[in-house]
C-alpha cells in the first residue's frame, strides 16, 4: 500500500509541471516559420508541413494527442480538421483558431480495391440520402451549432445477426466519429449505419490509429475506412472510395492565453478530471472492458507461452541437430523482432483475410515471445541443479521421473520464479501496445476516454494505477500457483 | 548377496574416443563383510561401485544381487536401489530440505510412510549420527563433516542391505574426516555390509574385513587387511600401500615465504593424520633454518610420512655440501636432540643430507 502512494505521488509530480507564454498570431502561411507545428501521422496534409524546413513539424498518433500536445505546450501551433476542433473549442478548452488552411479537402469512405461492389450499394444509398434531403439533416445537425452534447444522440437500430460489416475507424472525435457510453455516434457512423440497414447486416465499429487503419482495411481485417478520410490521388491508387459527402477545411489552432483561465486549482481540477474520465458517460465502463481484455491476453498469453517454452527448450536441449538449430534460429528471429512489429506483421499479414480475431493474435504474438524467454529460464533454473541431486534421489531409489519431479524441479522452480514473475510482468506490460490491432486493452481504453474529455493527466493517472495492480495481481497469482513449502 | 562376473564399463567421449575403465572384474560380497576398495586414482574404484548400483551401467558382464540379475531388462532397478544404498563424496544432500526431512524424504514418498513415524525413526538415525540438534537446520548451515553424516543417515533410513560409500571423506577438510569415519566404524560394528572407497589407509586397514586393490580395471588384489598391508603378493599392491607422502620445499634465499611453508607442513600434518608431530616437525624446521643451518642457504626440505609404518622424516638438504654441517657444540643441537630421536648425517650423491625421525 505504502508502494503505491509513493507511486501516485511521484505520477503526480511528474504530471503537474507546466508553463504560460503569449498568443501567437498567424496572418500567412509563412508566419508558421520558426514555430513547432503539429499535426496527425499520415493525413492528406501532412505532407505540405514536412516538406517546409523551417518549421518544426511534429506527428500524433491520434487527434487527442494532438490537442494534449497543444495545451501541455508541446507544440505551439496544431494543424487539423476545422470542424473537429470546433467542436472542441465549444467545449472551452482556451484554444482558438489562428488562421485557416488554405485548402478543402473532399472527404468520403475508403474501400478495398477489389470491393467495388460495396462501394456501388454506399453511393446509391448516399445519392438517395441527398435526394430526400436526410443528407442535409445529418450535416445540419453534426456540422453547424445545432449540434449538442449527448442525450439527444440517436441512430437507426442495427440487425444483430448475419456477416458483420467491418467498420475501421481513424477518429474518436465529436462530430464525427466518437463513443458514448459503449456506442459510436457521429456523422460518419450515422451514414455508415444508412449502408449496414441497407445490406441487412449489424455493424461492427473498430477504433484504429491514422496508419494502421489503412493497413486494416488493404489486409482485409475491416470492410470501410472511415474518420474523415480524405480523397487523394495517391490513396484512389490504392484503395476504392465512395462519392465525397463533404468538404473539410484544416486550420491552425493556437493556445489562447488573452481567454479567460478555466483553472480551478491543482485538486479541483483532478476532482473534475476523475468524475469526466469514470463516471460520465459510463466510462467506467470502458475500463472495467480492457483492465479484463488486458488480463485475458495476458494470462492465456503467458500459459500458452510457458508451455510452448516447455516444447522449445526440450528442442534447444535436443539430441538432434538440425532441432537445436531451429530453435536457434526461432530465438534469434524472436529476440531481433521488436514485440510491436511482430503484432503487426502477425495481424496485417500472417492472419490477414482469415477472419481470425485480433484477441488471437494478440494472444499468440505474445506468447511467442514468452515462449522464447521462458525455455530460457527454464535452462538457466534446471542447469542450475546439480546432477548429484538427480543421482542421489536416484541412489534412494526413486525412478527417473520421480527424481526430476519430486526433486530437481522443485528445487528448480526456486531458482526460476523470480526470473519467470519478471518475464510475466513484462509480458503484461508489452500488452499495452494490441491497441495497434483495434484491441480495447485498458490503454486504449484510456485513449478512448482522453479523446472524449481532452483531458490527459486522470486517465493516463488511472491507466498507470491499474497497470500497477495488475503487475501485483501476477504477482500475486504466480504466488498462488508456486509450490508450497511443505514439501512432505 | 552380490556376484559380479566379468564386469566392463567403456566409456565413449564426446570426442569419439573410448576409455576402457572397468576391464574384467570379478568379485563375491557376503553379507557382514567390510570392504574397502584402494588403488591408484583413475583405477575404476568409483566406477565399479557406480556399476554396482547402475548409476553407470556397464557396458558388459553380469551382477547378481541376492540371486537376481540386476541387468536384465526390465529389472526394476529402483527397487534394487532401495536396498542398496549409496553415500557420495560430494554427499548431494537436498539443498531444500532441511535435515531432517532430507533423512525422511525417501520413506515417506517412496514407501508412504506415516510422516509422524518417519519422523521418529529420522531423529533417532539423527541420533546415531550426531545430528540430532540439527535435526531443523538447511544443509547449507552445515559444516562438510556434518553434511556427510546426514548423508549416511538420509542412507540408513531407508533400511538398505548394503551401502556403498563413494570416497566419503574426500571432499572434506582434514580436520572433519574423522567424525565421518568414526561413523562409519560404529556401522561396520553393528554388521552392516558396506564397500567403501576410501584414500584413508589407516581406516581402511582398521575397519575392513577385506580389501580390494584395484589397478588397471580389474581387482588386482584381493585380501584380508593383514595380507593386503603387511604382505601383498603382488609387486604393484606393496608399491602401493608402502609409498610415501611428502611436501618439498625450496629454499632459495632470505626472502623464502615461511609462514606459507609453515602452514603447509601443518596441513600436511592434518592430511595424513598426524596431527600430534606437528609441533615437533615446525620446531625443528625453525631450529634448522634459522639457527644450526642458518649459513647453509639454499637449502632443499622435504617432509615425509609413510602410510604404512606411520614413521614421519624431515630431510634437509644442501647441494654441494661435502661434511656434516652439524656442530655438536651449537647449544641448539641438545633442543634438536631433545624431541628427535634419530638424528642422520648422510652425504648424497649431490651433496649432504640431514635426516630427522620426528615423533
Amino acid at each position: 500500500m505504502k508502494r503505491l502512494v509513493y507511486f501516485i505521488v511521484s505520477t503526480l509530480l511528474l504530471v503537474s509541471c507546466g508553463k504560460k507564454t503569449q498568443t501567437i498570431e498567424l496572418n500567412s502561411p509563412d508566419d508558421l516559420a520558426g514555430h513547432s507545428v503539429a499535426t496527425i501521422a499520415g493525413c492528406a496534409y501532412e505532407k505540405d508541413l514536412s516538406s517546409r524546413t523551417d518549421i518544426n513539424c511534429q506527428l500524433y498518433n491520434s487527434s487527442s494527442d494532438l490537442l494534449q500536445a497543444l495545451l501541455s505546450g508541446q507544440t505551439e501551433i496544431a494543424m487539423y480538421d476545422e470542424v473537429v476542433y470546433n467542436a472542441i473549442i465549444r467545449k472551452e478548452y482556451g484554444i482558438k483558431i489562428a488562421m485557416l488552411g488554405d485548402q478543402s479537402f473532399p472527404t468520403a469512405f475508403l474501400f478495398r480495391k477489389d470491393d467495388s461492389e460495396l462501394v456501388r450499394t454506399f453511393n446509391a444509398v448516399q445519392r438517395r440520402m441527398i435526394e430526400d434531403g436526410t443528407m442535409q439533416k445529418l450535416i445540419d445537425f453534426w456540422l453547424t451549432d445545432k449540434f449538442a452534447e449527448a442525450e439527444s444522440y440517436t441512430h437507426i437500430p442495427a440487425e444483430t445477426s448475419g456477416e458483420p460489416l467491418r467498420v475501421a475507424t481513424v477518429l474518436s472525435t465529436a462530430p464525427i466519429s466518437f463513443m458514448v457510453d459503449g456506442e459510436w455516434y457521429g456523422i460518419e457512423i450515422d451514414l455508415i449505419r444508412e449502408l449496414a440497414k441497407e445490406l441487412h447486416r449489424p455493424l461492427e465499429i473498430k477504433l484504429y490509429d491514422n496508419a494502421s487503419g489503412f493497413m486494416a482495411v488493404q489486409s482485409g481485417q475491416a470492410d470501410i475506412l472511415c474518420g474523415i478520410v480524405f480523397v487523394t490521388p495517391e490513396r484512389q491508387e490504392k484503395f476504392l472510395f465512395s462519392e465525397p459527402y463533404h468538404s473539410y477545411h484544416t486550420a491552425y489552432f493556437v493556445l489562447d492565453h488573452d481567454a479567460e483561465s478555466q483553472d480551478h486549482g491543482f485538486i479541483a481540477g483532478i476532482k473534475k478530471g476523475i468524475n469526466k474520465t469514470l463516471f460520465v458517460e459510463n466510462r467506467w465502463r470502458l475500463i472495467v472492458d480492457g483492465l479484463l481484455k488486458t488480463l485475458k491476453i495476458s494470462i492465456v498469453a503467458i500459459l500458452l507461452g510457458s508451455l510452448l517454452g516447455v516444447g522449445l527448450y526440450s528442442m534447444a536441449n535436443s539430441r538432434r541437430k538440425w532441432l537445436r538449430s531451429c530453435a536457434k534460429v526461432y530465438r534469434s528471429f524472436i529476440s531481433g523482432i521488436p514485440e510491436l512489429v511482430l503484432l503487426l506483421v502477425m495481424f496485417y499479414v500472417v492472419f490477414a483475410n482469415t477472419g481470425v480475431s485480433p484477441d488471437i493474435v494478440a494472444i499468440i504474438t505474445f506468447a511467442l515471445f514468452f515462449a522464447s524467454g521462458a525455455s530460457h529460464i527454464y535452462k538457466a533454473s534446471l542447469d542450475a541443479i546439480p546432477c548429484g541431486q538427480t543421482e542421489a534421489g536416484l541412489a534412494l531409489g526413486f525412478t527417473k521421473s520421480q527424481s526430476f519431479f519430486k526433486i530437481v524441479l522443485p528445487q528448480a522452480f526456486r531458482i526460476g520464479l523470480p526470473l519467470y514473475k519478471g518475464q510475466c510482468i513484462s509480458l503484461l506490460k508489452g500488452t499495452s501496445i494490441v491497441g495497434y490491432i483495434a484491441i480495447q486493452d485498458i490503454t486504449r481504453a484510456g485513449d478512448i476516454i482522453r479523446s472524449r474529455t481532452f483531458d490527459a493527466i486522470v486517465p493516463l493517472l488511472f491507466v498507470t494505477i491499474l497497470y500497477f495492480l495488475l503487475v501485483w495481481l501476477i504477482g500475486a497469482l504466480i504466488k498462488l500457483a508456486s509450490p508450497k513449502k511443505n514439501v512432505l | 548377496m552380490i556376484t559380479v562376473s566379468h564386469l566392463s564399463k567403456i566409456f565413449h567421449n564426446p570426442d569419439g574416443s573410448n576409455v576402457q575403465v572397468l576391464k574384467d572384474v570379478n568379485c563375491e560380497i557376503s553379507p557382514g563383510e567390510v570392504i574397502s576398495i584402494i588403488g591408484p586414482s583413475g583405477t575404476g574404484k568409483s566406477t565399479l561401485l557406480r556399476a554396482l548400483n547402475l548409476l553407470d551401467p556397464p557396458t558388459g558382464g553380469s551382477i547378481l544381487f541376492n540371486g537376481e540379475n540386476i541387468l536384465e531388462k526390465n529389472y526394476p532397478v529402483h527397487k534394487m536401489r532401495q536396498k542398496m544404498g549409496m553415500v557420495f563424496q560430494n554427499f548431494n544432500l537436498f539443498d531444500h530440505l532441511t535435515v531432517l526431512e532430507n533423512v525422511i524424504f525417501a520413506p515417506c514418498k517412496i514407501h508412504k510412510e506415516n510422516i509422524e513415524k518417519a519422523r521418529e525413526e529420522g531423529l533417532a538415525l539423527l541420533r546415531k549420527v550426531g545430528m540430532a540438534e540439527k535435526a531443523d537446520v538447511y544443509p547449507s548451515n552445515l559444516s562438510g563433516g556434518q553434511k556427510q553424516r546426514v548423508a549416511i543417515a538420509r542412507c540408513l533410513a531407508m533400511k538398505p542391505e548394503v551401502i556403498l560409500f563413494d570416497e566419503p571423506t574426500s571432499a572434506l577438510d582434514p580436520t572433519m574426516v574423522g567424525e565421518v569415519l568414526s561413523v562409519i566404524r560404529q556401522l561396520a560394528k553393528e554388521g552392516m555390509t558396506m564397500l567403501i572407497v576410501t584414500h584413508e589407509m589407516k581406516f581402511a586397514r582398521d575397519v575392513s574385513t577385506r580389501i580390494f586393490y584395484m589397478q588397471d580395471g580389474i581387482i588386482y588384489e584381493d585380501g584380508t587387511p593383514q595380507q593386503i598391508f603387511e604382505a601383498p603378493v603382488r609387486s604393484a599392491t606393496k608399491a602401493f600401500v608402502q609409498r610415501i607422502r611428502k611436501e618439498v620445499f625450496q629454499i632459495e634465499g632470505k626472502d623464502f615465504d615461511y609462514l606459507d611453508m609453515e602452514s603447509r607442513i601443518r596441513q600436511f600434518c592434518i592430511k595424513y593424520n598426524i596431527a600430534d608431530r606437528c609441533d615437533m616437525a615446525l620446531q625443528a624446521t625453525n631450529l634448522m633454518l634459522k639457527d644450526i643451518m642458518a649459513a647453509y642457504i639454499p637449502i632443499t626440505v622435504r617432509i615425509t610420512f609413510s602410510e604404512l609404518s606411520g614413521e614421519t622424516f624431515m630431510d634437509f638438504m644442501v647441494e654441494g655440501l661435502e661434511t656434516s654441517p652439524l656442530q655438536a657444540n651449537n647449544p641448539s643441537m641438545d633442543k634438536l636432540r631433545a624431541f628427535c630421536s634419530e638424528i642422520i648425517e648422510e652425504p648424497t650423491s649431490r651433496g649432504f643430507r640431514i635426516k630427522l625421525r620426528i615423533g
